[in-house]
């Protein structure tokens, strides 16, 4: 009979099942901790007083959001408010959001609740990507505010005639199969015109999330290093 | 139930739930199918059962059924495990009629009402909106309710009847299965909040506890099936549980490399998951192991005759090991560095990534289950394939594999042209998909689903007549 | 590590067919490590299939420095890769070891 060796105990692999499982629970229990406070929503006081959150408070649709790459972090991060020297967010560039620059603090937080919940509501992610998540039928909507076809010069926007982003994406929105870009349409949804605005805040919202430079390269068409 | 072998009312109940979760495995392959096509024909049914419809059914479908499978698979084999009549069997009688009404609800909610307006109500009524995990709130807490009766039920039994090691895993595991789904119940505006705990639910489910789960039960296969030793298989599932949690609990950290949480997830998530592969792999050495062992003692008795007690059963659960390595280990494996996964994410090497891994992890494995049921309610000592069985195996892993290339080849062409070159934009996006090889993939993957649904049908007829057949010794 | 940058440069257009490739070669060849090595250590193969056991973990370890050099992955992940690639190694040996010594145990 071979010698009993604890390698071949039971128990001890029983027990080590059980610490390697607390243990790495422990961690991950621990790292929420860490990271949950890092990605809370940041409030209007950050913004006015420029400090960055990687999940800033709802009244950054008042800002000019850019997607600038950080040469320091070696990817692209939102830019909020126009770049400062060091390439960072300044918080100063206002920009207008259905006609305002000034919304309140509760006036952006009742939009952007609108807005997540119409997401879900509506079923975005079950043909869109939120964050890179969700189904792949239809483009990533993580940056979609920033996308350069909803742009000035864009054809999005010039499909829908209207003369600002929020009022081209809202419009789209709510009669999607009036402004087919593809064989491949998005369905009406019944999103009413005030749920429309709460969606285009929530997008606006989502584009200055800090995502670790999530897409690469997105809108550098031109300037991409493999862009075409 | 007049000419049913079964001396135990849990396995009886187990036949029940494997009933409904093939009945919902076909809903499942159906609405895939829709959604395969809407690809292919984008007019297809559409604004009728509009494409966020038919995959939220499609990957609903896809969880109820395999968590139905697997209670399932718990009542079948407790009896067996415990020596004893499962404790609270009316309870979970009850609670099956329970469940399978609320997800019929559900199902036609989904259908018939599809999307609400943009208010709690909706949440409470309609569904979630978050991919997996859909259900309205009211069927959450349904849910949870029900998984605790199940909860008692295992626990009961296991403290009043012998408690194996593959019984303590299970009660270990099943606690943690039902604890980690609170986490994907709030509500929240914050997206990356959302999304860190939506993670805890999926993530650990399917890359933690289901695969412990799966662990057990292919221990307790390879004690029925082939006779291995319980003290060799029981020990090698206490260090897959070691390997399992050890790495797939931190291997969260790669799903949170984009949704807004700190670059340190990055290193963690990178490691752990390079670590994933591992317990797969392990896992199809010990069935290789076990089988070469009890083989090989067969052989020296002077014995030609196969040790397998369940040809089709082990046929599939030979097919969890490779395809739970295949789906899970190589596919996930090629796009989990963060340095890859930025171009990757997002694209069909997901969606490939996601069809051979349920279908190889879990899929397999449970469709192995329901043959050991069969055997079992026909009193067959050895059951032998059919030509039906082949067929089905066949068909439905034959289909799923081609599947998986035909969308490994179209998120290639996304991750070169929507991503590399034109940097994720809605132009960007349709480039991609318009390209002659995205397109292409996209044909093959609903022919190879066509070839899966029919299988599916082979695999029922089997699953319905095999009991009946004159070849098996009884 | 931490704070270092990851993505040193983008990925090249022409990087992602062999980058895709030489991780899928990791897993593949690596399996067909462990399942050779397994095989004959249970006799469902015969002893000079052994050498091919070892002949494929070479080839594992060389895709995942291809894998890593098309990532272009920062030193530290470079590590991490090697010993990655040490623990391939030595996982089938500590698993048939382990497994042998209770099926020993047991039987006997």
């Amino acid at each position: 009979m071979a010698k009993k060796s604890v390698w071949s105990d039971n128990r001890f692999w029983q027990r080590s099942a059980g610490w390697v499982t607390g243990f790495a629970s422990m961690l991950l229990i621990w790292l929420t901790f860490d990271t949950i406070p890092q990605i809370m929503l940041g409030s209007d006081e950050d913004l006015q007083q420029g400090v960055t959150k990687r999940v800033p408070g709802p009244t950054v649709i008042n800002y000019k959001i850019t997607y600038e790459m950080d040469t320091k972090r070696g990817h692209e991060i939102p830019v909020i408010g126009g770049a400062n020297a060091e390439g960072r967010s300044s918080f100063q560039e206002k920009e207008t959001f259905f006609g305002r620059d000034d919304w309140s603090e509760e006036e952006a937080a009742g939009l952007l609740h609108l807005g997540k919940l119409g997401s879900q509501t509506k079923n975005c992610m079950n043909c869109h990507t939120l964050l890179g998540n969700g189904a792949y039928y239809a483009p990533d909507l993580t940056k979609a505010w920033l996308d350069p076809a909803w742009g000035p010069n864009g054809p999005m926007q010039a499909m829908t005639g209207k003369n600002t982003k929020e009022e081209a994406m809202a419009e789209f929105l709510q009669f999607p199969s009036q402004y087919p870009t593809h064989a491949r349409m998005m369905p009406n949804l019944g999103i009413t015109p005030e749920e429309a605005k709460g969606l285009v805040a929530f997008l606006k919202h989502m584009s200055s999330i800090d995502t670790n430079g999530f897409p690469r390269n997105f809108g550098k068409i031109e300037g991409a290093v493999h862009g075409k | 139930m007049v000419n049913s072998h079964l001396k135990y009312e849990s396995k009886q109940l187990a036949t029940w739930y494997f009933t409904f979760a093939a009945i919902i495995f076909g809903a499942q392959l159906l609405f895939g199918l829709v959604a395969a096509t809407q690809y292919v024909m984008p007019g297809f049914l559409f604004e009728i059962v509009d494409f966020s419809v038919a995959r939220m059914i499609h990957i609903n479908a896809l969880i109820v059924w395999m968590v139905f499978a697997m209670i399932g698979s718990v009542y079948w084999l407790l009896p067996d495990e415990t020596g004893i009549e499962t404790v609270g069997i009316g309870l979970g009688k009850v609670l099956f009629w329970a469940f399978a009404a609320s997800i019929v609800v559900v199902v036609l909610v989904y259908l018939i009402v599809q999307v609400g307006p943009a208010d709690e109500t909706s949440l409470w009524l309609i569904h979630e909106g978050r991919e997996y995990i859909e259900a309205p709130r009211w069927a959450d807490i349904a849910i949870v309710v029900v998984v605790l009766g199940f909860i008692y039920n295992l626990y009961a039994t296991g403290m009043k009847g012998n408690r194996s090691g593959i019984v303590t895993v299970l009660m270990a595991d099943m606690l943690a299965f039902a604890g980690i789904y609170l986490a994907g119940m709030g509500y929240t505006d914050n997206i990356s909040v959302d999304q860190f705990w939506w993670w805890w639910v999926i993530h650990l489910w399917v890359e933690a506890t289901w695969e412990v789960f799966v662990g057990s039960l292919a221990a307790y296969g390879l004690i029925t099936m082939i006779g291995a030793h319980r003290k060799v298989v029981e020990m090698w599932l206490w260090i897959e549980v070691a390997m399992l949690f050890g790495s797939g609990i931190l291997g969260m950290g790669h799903h949170y490399f984009w949704i807004g949480t700190p670059e340190y997830w990055w290193e963690i998530g990178a490691l752990f998951s390079a670590l994933e592969p591992l317990p797969l792999v392990a896992m199809f050495i010990h069935v290789l192991y076990d089988w070469g062992k009890m083989q090989g003692e067969e052989s020296a008795k002077g014995l030609e005759t196969s040790v397998i007690a369940n040809k089709p059963a082990f046929t599939w659960f030979v097919l969890n090991a490779i395809g739970n390595f295949l789906g899970a280990g190589v596919w996930g494996f090629f796009h989990t560095f963060p340095q890859v996964n930025l171009y990757t994410h997002g694209t069909q090497f997901t969606s490939a990534h996601g069809h051979l891994a349920f279908f190889g992890a879990y899929a397999t494995l449970l469709i192995g289950m329901f043959y050991l049921a069969v055997q079992g309610k026909n009193g067959i000592k050895i059951m032998n394939a059919t030509k039906k069985s082949i067929w089905a195996t066949s068909m439905i892993f034959g289909g799923v594999l081609g599947m998986t290339a035909a969308l490994t080849l179209s998120g290639y062409v996304q991750v070169l042209v929507s991503r590399a070159q034109w940097g994720a934009t809605w132009e960007g996006y349709f480039a991609g998909q318009a390209s002659i090889w995205f397109t292409q993939g996209m044909d093959w993957r609903l022919i190879m689903g066509v070839v899966t649904f029919l299988g599916f049908f082979v695999l029922i007829a089997d699953l319905l007549s095999i009991g009946k057949a004159t070849h098996h010794k009884r | 590590m931490i704070g270092e940058i990851l993505m040193t440069q983008d990925i090249g257009v022409d990087e992602f067919l062999p980058l895709f490739i030489a991780s899928t070669l990791v897993l593949v060849f690596g399996g067909f490590y462990v399942g050779i090595y397994t095989a004959v250590k249970v006799k469902l193969l015969k002893n000079w299939a052994m050498p091919f056991s070892y002949l494929f973990w070479i080839l594992t370890a060389y895709c995942l420095y291809l894998m890593g050099s098309y990532m272009h992955v920062n030193d530290f992940t470079a590590k991490a890769l090697v010993v990655a690639a040490l623990g391939i190694l030595i996982l089938p040996h500590a698993v048939y070891y382990m497994q042998d010594r209770v099926h020993e145990e047991n039987e006997h």
